[in-house]
């Protein structure tokens, strides 16, 4: 939903609109207007940034008058707001984006909107009143059912905060976006900025819809927030205030999903596999991460993350790494968009893990060991941190999974959550029903497991099952079964579940797989796992491995060996014969194919 | 009024505090190096006490995080080595450390066991204001302690009030933004930004950290503020054989 502010007259309070980024910002040229912009310099909107259209709203206006204005101002739209013919709006389509207001009421005949059709490029429909718009008041919405073209509109007059969220429920295929305007006034002409913040909050935020979303401290339930030295304030607050705004913006949406569908190659098959199925006594689906380029999920949020870097105009990405997906998947993208990349790595996981190293290098990314700790991926991560706060202006870092300080948890998911977005339309398709009963996933720091879950959280009746490395065994002292062992903590910036002496020091986690060898959890698993809302379990290094070989035997798919934990929990569910059963095919095993080669010794 | 806010009001200009980590480079040696320092003409000292994964730190720190953690450093130890804290040092301490240690120990008996020790205040580098005013300023207040906050130079104005207001001994100013053991560069960019703190006339006195390495640079940050710390540069002398005996010829070298 596009926004527009409109009514602006007070320079200061032009560029404090200006940075909520609305989509359109309207200024009116109509004299009789309390709103009237008539004292304003010719130059008070050049510093407007250039994704916001700057709209004149005139009233009868003469096309000369309108068309010295638009070159006086540089508005990119005029909004005509008074009796103007469909010739009249021709005279000007082309140049600019041409808005036709209406005012409604329940008299309306939509079908005088025909004549305009070709000849504007959005309508806008307002509470007809005497004073050709701003007062206050709403029409009875219902009546939109009656418009019928193909042109989009607007909706005006007397939104306020009140009722924003029934504008949000408005289904109309042709709502184009809200204009807002005295509702959100100290005075006429003067906004009041904290109102506007929150209705923007409300029109662009999604999540906090949510039951086991977060708030707007950055929290789930008891964990998540933004525990970061000072030196990193400044870049974690700049993305919190600037995310909702970019990923939720129509262009950012349309490169982000077209990267993914020709480049990534989504939407990823669900894989009805009719062997496990047999064997396991239900429809067992595969959720087909594996087939992405560069060959797992990673790739959906270092997309989805680039591009919201290149947006805040970063030069240079960081990021960690500690099997080396997300840091292919990182050097990838940054090839791709031509941007410096260094991706950090624990010098012991770069002996591991020595083709995702060569990988990166190729791809042009600089790979700096990390020789602190324990050199694996929590010291990659500390490193990582290290380099952001000394580079705090130019820099992005990229972080791989739902963890970290606010609002990294919830961007991450967001990206992934393309993962149960497609997930709920295919098992739809090839099932008649929307929803599973079980969704499952392995969990390292998550961000598999929450794509997966994602658009499942609030359908209760759905089962969610994270499944964590137990390693050598839960109680062998190597494991990195962060719930079974860990206690409530701080790690990375969030308030989380992590594994930790008594003396609050990070404990060293153990698992075959590089990928689940994380001493904690992302903040909303924690909550997921405290609340009961999620089944949180584990799985050894020997059952993961027999699993991955029976899914290269039964399905013939060489699983990542993160994956093949998800997969053995298979063995220990119990399922009815009617239940549909989503697993994450989170990666392929090519990378894990020496791990799979000694073990069996093929 | 604690220790702190009695040395800012007697003196408010070239103090100079010195930050070490407890524990490092062995156990039993908090209170000998406290009092050396005092000795030596230290205003105020910061105890460091170690953390598995210290991201505000760069290495010099970090190396000595890591052997007093191997050295068995722990709140509880250090707590116990500094029962004996009051009997021999008399200047103003502060403990810094990052948070999840605090956290598991229990914030509201750390802030207790800190009074109770003597300490003054505290400083947390990963504990957000927000978190802070919210949940553990009454722990904090209640037991005398003071809560130190850092400002760098990306840090809002708007911002820096509210750390002022918060604040009631001192204001930690960053050099840069940068971890801890890099040396102070001191650009324009730099010298703006404490000629902008300074014209903020804020209420709290402000201390230059990070980067103050000898008395040039220790002489220079004094002229935007009340006094600095010196951390890393300490800290590797620590390393040094006989560091006992070099502690008093390190001090009156930065402030001669």
């Amino acid at each position: 939903m596009k926004i527009k502010v409109c009514g602006l007259k007070h320079p200061e309070n032009i560029n404090a609109v200006a940075a909520l980024q609305p989509d359109y910002i309207g200024f009116i040229l109509y004299g009789k207007s309390p709103r009237y912009m008539a004292n304003l310099a010719t130059d008070a909107l050049q510093t407007i940034p250039a994704s916001i259209q700057k709209t004149g709203v005139f009233v009868n206006e003469s096309s000369e008058n309108i068309d010295r204005l638009v070159t006086e101002y540089g508005f990119n739209a005029v909004q005509l707001h008074g009796d103007e013919s469909p010739e009249f709006c021709a005279a000007f389509k082309g140049r600019v984006t041409v808005i036709k207001a209406f005012g409604i009421n329940e008299d309306f005949d939509f079908e005088q909107l025909k004549d305009y059709a070709n000849n504007v490029d959005l309508f806008l429909f307002d509470t007809k009143t005497k004073e050709y718009g701003g007062s206050g008041k709403t029409f009875d919405w219902a009546i939109l059912d009656q418009y019928k073209l193909d042109i989009p509109f607007f909706l005006s007059g007397g939104v306020g905060l009140e009722n924003i969220k029934e504008v949000k429920n408005i289904t109309h295929s042709q709502f184009y976006g809200v204009d807002l305007n005295s509702r959100f006034e100290n005075e006429p002409g003067l906004k009041n900025i904290e109102k506007l913040k929150e209705a923007f909050k409300i029109i662009k935020n999604k999540t906090q819809q949510m039951k086991y979303g977060v708030n707007e401290q950055g929290y789930y339930g008891d964990f998540g927030g933004a525990y970061i030295p000072e030196m990193l304030y400044p870049n974690v607050e700049e993305l919190r205030e600037q995310y909702l705004n970019i990923i939720n913006d129509d262009d950012f949406k349309a490169e982000f999903d077209d990267l993914l569908k020709n480049y990534v190659g989504r939407p990823s098959p669900l894989y009805h596999a009719k062997r496990y199925s047999e064997k396991y006594g239900a429809n067992i689906f595969f959720k087909r991460e594996d087939l992405n380029h560069t060959g797992s999920h990673k790739i959906n949020n270092a997309i989805g993350q680039i591009l919201l870097a290149k947006r805040l105009g970063k030069k240079r990405i960081i990021a960690e790494t500690g099997a080396g997906q997300h840091g292919v998947a990182t050097a990838t993208v940054c090839a791709l968009m031509n941007i410096e990349c260094v991706v950090y790595m624990g010098e012991i996981d770069m002996v591991r893990q020595a083709p995702n190293v060569a990988r990166m290098k190729m791809l042009g990314a600089k790979v700096v060991p990390a020789t602190s700790g324990s050199k694996t991926l929590k010291d990659a991560t500390n490193e990582a941190l290290r380099d952001w706060i000394g580079n705090p202006v130019d820099t992005h870092y990229i972080i791989g999974s739902v963890v970290g300080p606010y609002p990294y948890p919830d961007i991450v998911a967001r990206f992934q959550s393309i993962i149960s977005q497609e997930t709920k339309a295919q098992l739809l398709e090839q099932t008649g029903k929307e929803l599973p009963q079980y969704v499952m996933a392995c969990v390292g720091g998550g961000s598999n497991a929450m794509g997966m879950f994602y658009h499942f959280i609030d359908d209760e009746a759905v089962k969610l099952v994270a499944v964590e490395a137990a390693g050598k065994g839960v109680n062998s002292g190597e494991s990195a079964a962060t719930t079974a062992l860990g206690d409530e903590g701080v790690l990375h910036g969030s308030r989380t579940i992590l594994m930790q002496t008594e003396d609050g020091q990070v404990v060293e986690p153990y698992s075959i797989s590089a990928g689940l060898d994380y001493p904690g959890i992302g903040p909303q698993h924690a909550h997921l796992f405290k609340t009961g809302r999620g089944q949180y379990v584990s799985i050894t290094d020997e059952e993961a491995l027999q699993a991955g070989l029976l899914c290269c035997q039964l399905e013939g798919i060489i699983p990542a060996i993160e994956t093949a934990h998800a997969l053995a929990q298979l063995e220990k569910m119990k399922f009815e014969a009617n239940d549909n059963v989503v697993i994450c095919i989170s990666g392929r095993g090519d990378k894990d194919l020496d791990t799979y080669i000694n073990y069996f010794g093929y | 009024m604690n220790r702190l806010n009695k040395l800012f009001a007697s003196k408010n200009n070239n103090l100079l505090s010195i930050y070490f980590t407890a524990g490092y480079p062995a156990l039993n040696t908090t209170i000998d190096i406290a009092e050396a320092l005092e000795k030596s003409g230290a205003d105020f000292l910061e105890i460091g006490f170690p953390y598995s994964d210290p991201v505000a730190d760069g290495p010099t720190i970090q190396h000595s995080s890591e052997v007093a953690l191997e050295n068995g450093m722990s709140l509880k130890v250090l707590f116990e080595e500094l029962a004996e804290l009051r009997s021999r040092v008399s200047i103003p301490i502060l403990l810094m450390g990052y948070f999840n240690p605090i956290a598991q120990y229990g914030v509201e008996r750390f802030c207790k066991k800190a009074a109770e020790v003597g300490v003054d205040g505290i400083i947390v580098p990963d504990l957000p204001i927000y978190e802070y005013e919210k949940m553990y300023s009454s722990y904090f207040i209640d037991n005398g302690l003071s809560n130190i906050f850092l400002v760098t130079p990306q840090t809002s104005e708007e911002r820096i009030r509210k750390i002022d207001e918060l604040s009631n001994s001192f204001i930690y100013l960053l050099s840069s933004s940068t971890i801890t053991g890099y040396n102070l560069k001191l650009s324009d960019s730099v010298e703006e930004y404490y000629k902008r703190i300074t014209a903020m006339k804020l209420k709290n006195p402000t201390i230059i950290g990070f980067g103050i390495t000898d008395s040039r640079s220790f002489a220079k940050a004094c002229n935007y503020a009340n006094g600095a710390i010196i951390g890393s540069k300490f800290v590797k002398l620590l390393g040094e054989e006989g560091y006992m005996d070099k502690i008093d010829g390190f001090v009156k070298g930065i402030r001669p």
